[in-house]
Formats: C-alpha cells, sequence, structure tokens
C-alpha cells in the first residue's frame, strides 16, 4: 500500500544493529542485487523484490534514486499468480477424463495416484503460463537518523517477506515495535525481566 | 530472549495501553504533552474493540458510528474486558489525524494525516510531497510514542495502584 495515499497501513521496525557506515555506499547495489524481477512472460507462481518508491515498474531507480532527504525509500513488490480452485478442478477432470479415454483403448482402467498427482501439476502449470500475476507493492521508508523503518502493510504474510529479505539484503535485523519491544526500548534492557514478568491489570 | 513470551506480554501492554488511554483521555479532556513541551490533544472515538477470556471462550465487542458513545464497549470493560483496539483522534493546532491502532501488535490502520497539497509546479523539489507526508507520519507517531511512555512509565512504577483505582472510578461512573 502506498503510504503516501490519504489512508495507509503501517507497522514500525526499529533496526536491531548499528549500521555499519560502509552500508550506506552499498545501498544502490544490494537494492539492485535483490531487486524484482517480472514473471510476465514466465509460469512462475510468484516473485518479489525491491523497486523504485516513485515507480513500481522501475527495478532500475532510473525514475528516482532511493534517497530522498535523511530517507531511504524503496518498495517491497509481490507479483502472484492466482488460479481459481473452480477452474483447477474443471481442468484437471477434463485432463483425466482425456488420459483416461486414451488408456482404455490399451486396455487401462484406472488412473494411478502418481498419474493423478502429474496430471494436476501439469494442468497447474499450464494455467499459470495463461494467466497473469497480480501485481502488489509495498512502500518502505528508513529512517537513517533514527533508524526506523516504516513498512506499508499490517498484513502478517507480508511483513514476514519483508523481514526475511530486508535481512538478506542488509545483514541487519529488524525488531517490529510491538508494545513490548517498544516497552523494552522506553525503559532499557535492565527492565527485561520485569516487563517479561508483567501480570495483566484486572481493572474491575 | 523468549519472543513467545514477548508476543504474550505484548497483548497484555497493548491492553492495559489502550484500556488507560482511554480512560485517561476521557479525564484529561485529551489533553497531553510531549516531552519538548508541545501539546495536543487526543481522542479515542468512533470505533473501540475489547476483549476478554481467552482461546475459545474469547469474547470481542465492537462498537462503532460517527457519534457514537460507545456504551457497549464501556459495558464490556466493567466485566473485564480490554480495549483491543481503537481509533483515535489526534489533534494539534489547526491538524488533525486519524488511526486506528491495534493491542497486539501495534499495527496502525486507516491512518489519515493532515491533507497534503499534491500540486507541484516547476522548479519545486520533486521530494517535497514526500517529504511533508513523512513529517506529518512522524508527528503522529511522535504523538503516539508521548502517551504511550507516560503509560510504560506508570505501569511500571508504584503509581499503577492509584491509576487502577481511577480507572475503575472513570468505568463505573462512565
Amino acid at each position: 500500500m502506498a503510504i503516501l495515499s490519504a489512508s495507509t497501513s503501517l507497522t514500525r521496525y526499529h533496526i536491531v544493529e548499528d549500521v555499519p557506515q560502509e552500508l550506506w555506499a552499498e545501498v544502490n547495489d544490494r537494492l539492485r542485487k535483490f531487486a524484482f524481477r517480472d514473471i510476465d512472460d514466465t509460469a512462475d507462481e510468484r516473485s518479489f523484490g525491491w523497486v523504485c518508491f516513485d515507480n513500481m515498474l522501475d527495478a532500475k531507480w532510473t525514475t528516482a534514486p532511493p534517497e530522498k532527504g535523511v530517507y531511504l525509500t524503496f518498495s517491497l513488490r509481490l507479483d502472484t499468480r492466482r488460479i481459481s480452485a473452480a477452474v483447477l478442478k474443471k481442468h484437471v477432470q477434463l485432463a483425466m477424463d482425456h488420459q483416461l479415454r486414451l488408456m482404455q483403448d490399451q486396455g487401462q482402467k484406472f488412473l494411478t495416484r502418481d498419474q493423478k498427482t502429474e496430471i494436476k501439476e501439469q494442468v497447474k502449470l499450464r494455467i499459470r503460463a495463461r494467466t497473469l500475476p497480480v501485481p502488489a507493492y509495498f512502500n518502505v521508508i528508513w529512517d537513517t537518523d533514527k533508524n526506523i523503518i516504516y513498512l506499508g502493510s499490517t498484513t502478517d504474510k507480508i511483513l514476514e517477506l519483508f523481514n526475511e529479505l530486508f535481512t538478506k539484503t542488509f545483514g541487519l535485523n529488524l525488531e517490529p515495535q510491538t508494545p513490548f519491544f517498544s516497552a523494552l526500548n522506553l525503559l532499557g534492557e535492565d527492565r527485561l525481566q520485569d516487563l517479561e514478568t508483567l501480570e495483566p491489570t484486572i481493572f474491575v | 530472549m523468549d519472543l513467545e513470551r514477548a508476543t504474550t506480554q505484548a497483548t497484555l501492554i497493548g491492553q492495559d495501553f489502550l484500556t488507560w488511554l482511554w480512560a485517561t483521555s476521557e479525564q484529561h479532556r485529551g489533553r497531553f504533552t510531549t516531552a519538548s513541551g508541545e501539546d495536543f490533544s487526543l481522542f479515542v472515538e468512533q470505533r473501540v474493540s475489547v476483549q476478554g477470556g481467552e482461546g475459545e471462550g474469547k469474547e470481542t465487542a465492537v462498537c462503532s458510528g460517527p457519534m457514537a458513545e460507545l456504551k457497549e464497549a464501556r459495558m464490556g470493560l466493567r466485566t473485564g474486558k480490554k480495549v483491543g483496539q481503537a481509533k483515535l483522534r489526534i489533534e494539534h493546532d489547526e491538524n488533525a489525524w486519524q488511526v486506528q491502532i491495534n493491542a497486539d501488535t501495534f499495527a496502525l490502520s486507516g491512518l489519515k494525516t493532515p491533507k497534503v497539497d499534491t500540486h507541484v509546479e516547476e522548479g519545486d523539489d520533486p521530494d517535497a510531497i514526500f517529504l511533508e507526508k513523512i513529517f506529518l507520519i512522524e508527528k503522529c507517531m511522535l504523538y503516539l510514542d508521548t502517551v504511550f511512555s507516560i503509560f510504560i512509565k506508570l505501569r511500571m512504577s508504584s503509581q499503577w495502584n492509584s491509576e487502577i483505582e481511577r480507572i475503575r472510578q472513570w468505568m463505573n461512573a462512565a
């Protein structure tokens, strides 16, 4: 989701480690190394990677560089080919009927479990090749002064994907700013045990 | 650190925080001040969900409406439920923000900042719109962090018992 739109969803992260100084000069190369790769002309089920903040079609940052003031900006793009269960069911049935007819001519009456699995996989691949992937992108804003990251999503699946790719790209670990970690950051590590053993308040 | 424990405790802290925030913002007429002395107001309005129980016995009551008094949610608090999600309105001078916050994770949804002028003229900084928007988002974060900081310091201090008493009185009077 675009952070610049009128209504947005946000998840905040804090970078666990100190960011090594030499990393700033490598940001562009690292983003390009894990840039999004288009799957329109393949049958791949999904593809994800970084793209330009200002243009989700730009995985080479020709539209604008990631730097905006003290912020580093880019987006996580995720393209997914979704096949309707009803479409898959229909075409698997058609393929199995066709295969059975061919085999009956040779005296065989049933499809084995392996044959059914193979047919299903082939049908999936065939439909995927004819289905256009659905594109989605999620803005990422890195405040390099505070080392806080904003991600324009609150969906668990996207958060997980982002977390993994960010760590792979930059070699840095992210801590989601949940109530627990926000409290720990404010109070300091020496209150960790107090926070871990805190009992719920009974207000009534 | 035990990450599973951190998740459980996050819910506990988040629910205590939002319950405290609802009571405190009403009792203080929404007035809060940042550490640098900037006054702002913060209200819980339009939508609140309260939760109680665990596992399959977990119950959630959601109240919403543009001018709702959120009576059912207030009643829920009196039966031991706590705020699981709330819609907040933050105001500073002429500016207003709206955001829905989730107690478990602090996930923010429906975040609306004051309107940003998207009209660009020749010679304008191409990043001006972005920089204004992120400035407004970070302002909202500052206000949220301010109220959370006030809460967590009280929550971890001996003053928490008197806070409980104050919230209890608000619950019964509301």
